[in-house]
């Protein structure tokens, strides 16, 4: 939450940015952090619709990948948008990027709505009440907005193979099993190559000095 | 509850992915909601996803439509209220239900105590539920009497057991509540459970495949399938 902070030119994000020269992922998630900010504290609207236009053409693309059809997209990912105006006040830059709250968010409409399973919702539910009691006083927002940048770049330079995989799973929804079916691997191989990509991300964010 | 055996990685990608069925996922939640360690490494999982969603490059063939979008989302900014992030409801939180309680995540598929449980019959030592309302792959609890052996068995597919009371070993190691055994259609094993209470688990097999293509595509939003 940004109360800690009245005005965002005091947050860690500066402080960040004052002692380590941006790297282009870090420009990326500190502009869209500042721009949260914006509509949380002040419900600016013309930072709301720079976050628009950057993210609702991005949301639709990828709910079109998981299998909604395009008007059923195009209406989820306004909905997506609409929530992160309503919602700006319980966006927390210390737990995730603006990117993964906007997949969070997709990713349970579309369970939600095309999938048509309510279970998920409440289960999502429960997992993030768990983590707001925990997560507090975890990482400093500045670590963890180090640790955002970190991971982005680090998706990128995903051996080929995990990538495909990687892929596979967040834009298509496949199973492993209809991993290993549709491209000749064998089912054991597709579960390492998935676990050795989330391991590996996950060392380099936690293991940070 | 410090777990000991937890979710493999994969089924957490498969997890933040959206990509499990829904026995899956009652079962990886229960397990999650118990192990802290899964927690994070699913918060990793998401924030791979938050990733790629950010890395889409966008169709530029559609600009004019977006243009319309643009400004019906523009319109509808001051008409919607504003919502306040939600209390965390104490009773959702597994550590402090009572003893008597299941765990969240099965509520829908098994009601919310144990003892409302309605066990059948199945082999001496060994009764069951199925859960009828879970619709991909199959959904079971089990209740196996203390210091019983189970026969070898493999599994069809991919398969989540997660102990809720009572133990049992096998090859693999000592499972409590809390554990998961997180198993490849591969492995063979003989669990034993341990002297002196039955042993409940709750399992989840996984579901046939999905229908895709096409037209899978279009019939999703009018059946919900």
């Amino acid at each position: 939450m940004h109360s800690g902070y009245p005005a965002w030119e005091h947050s860690p994000f500066e402080a960040l940015r004052a002692v380590s020269p941006a790297s282009a992922q870090e420009k990326d998630v500190l502009y869209w952090a500042r721009e949260m900010d914006a509509v949380a504290t002040r419900r600016d609207r013309t930072s709301f619709m720079r976050i628009y236009d950057h993210f609702q053409p991005r949301v639709q693309r990828y709910l079109e990948n998981v299998g909604a059809p395009e008007m059923v997209a195009e209406e989820l990912a306004q909905e997506a948008l609409l929530r992160l105006w309503q919602r700006a006040g319980s966006y927390d830059n210390a737990r995730s990027s603006l990117g993964t709250w906007l997949f969070r968010i997709a990713r349970n409409l579309q369970i939600d709505r095309v999938r048509r399973e309510p279970h998920w919702v409440n289960v999502q539910d429960a997992l993030e009440q768990l983590d707001e009691f925990e997560n507090p006083g975890e990482a400093s927002a500045t670590e963890a907005v180090a640790a955002h940048c970190d991971l982005a770049g680090r998706v990128e330079k995903l051996p080929a193979i995990q990538a495909r995989l990687i892929r596979m799973s967040y834009f298509e929804g496949k199973t492993h099993r209809e991993i290993s079916d549709e491209i000749d691997m064998p089912l054991g191989t597709v579960k390492s190559n998935l676990r050795r990509a989330l391991l590996r991300l996950q060392v380099q964010v936690r293991g940070r000095p | 509850m410090n777990p000991q055996h937890h979710l493999d990685p994969a089924t957490l990608v498969s997890f933040a992915s959206g990509a499990l069925g829904e026995a899956m996922v009652a079962v990886a939640a229960t397990h999650l909601v118990g192990c802290r360690r899964c927690r994070a490494l699913l918060r990793d999982a998401d924030d791979i996803g938050g990733r790629l969603l950010a890395q889409q490059q966008p169709d530029r063939n559609r600009q004019g439509r977006f243009e319309v979008l643009r400004k019906a989302m523009s319109e509808r900014l001051d008409g919607v209220p504003l919502e306040t992030s939600p209390q965390p409801k104490p009773e959702n939180v597994l550590s402090v239900v009572p003893e008597d309680h299941l765990p969240e995540p099965l509520h829908r598929y098994f009601g919310t105590t144990y003892s409302g449980l309605r066990w059948r019959w199945v082999a001496p030592g060994v009764r069951l539920i199925r859960a009828d309302n879970a619709r991909a792959g199959s959904l079971i609890m089990l209740k196996i009497a203390p210091g019983k052996s189970l026969p070898t068995h493999g599994h069809g597919g991919t398969e989540l057991t997660q102990v809720l009371r009572g133990a049992y070993d096998d090859r693999l190691g000592h499972f409590a509540p809390g554990d998961m055994a997180d198993l490849d259609s591969e492995v063979e094993h003989q669990p034993v459970t341990i002297p002196g209470v039955p042993c409940v688990c709750v399992a989840a097999l996984e579901a046939p495949l999905r229908f895709r293509g096409w037209l899978a595509r279009k019939l999703q939003p009018l059946v919900g399938l």
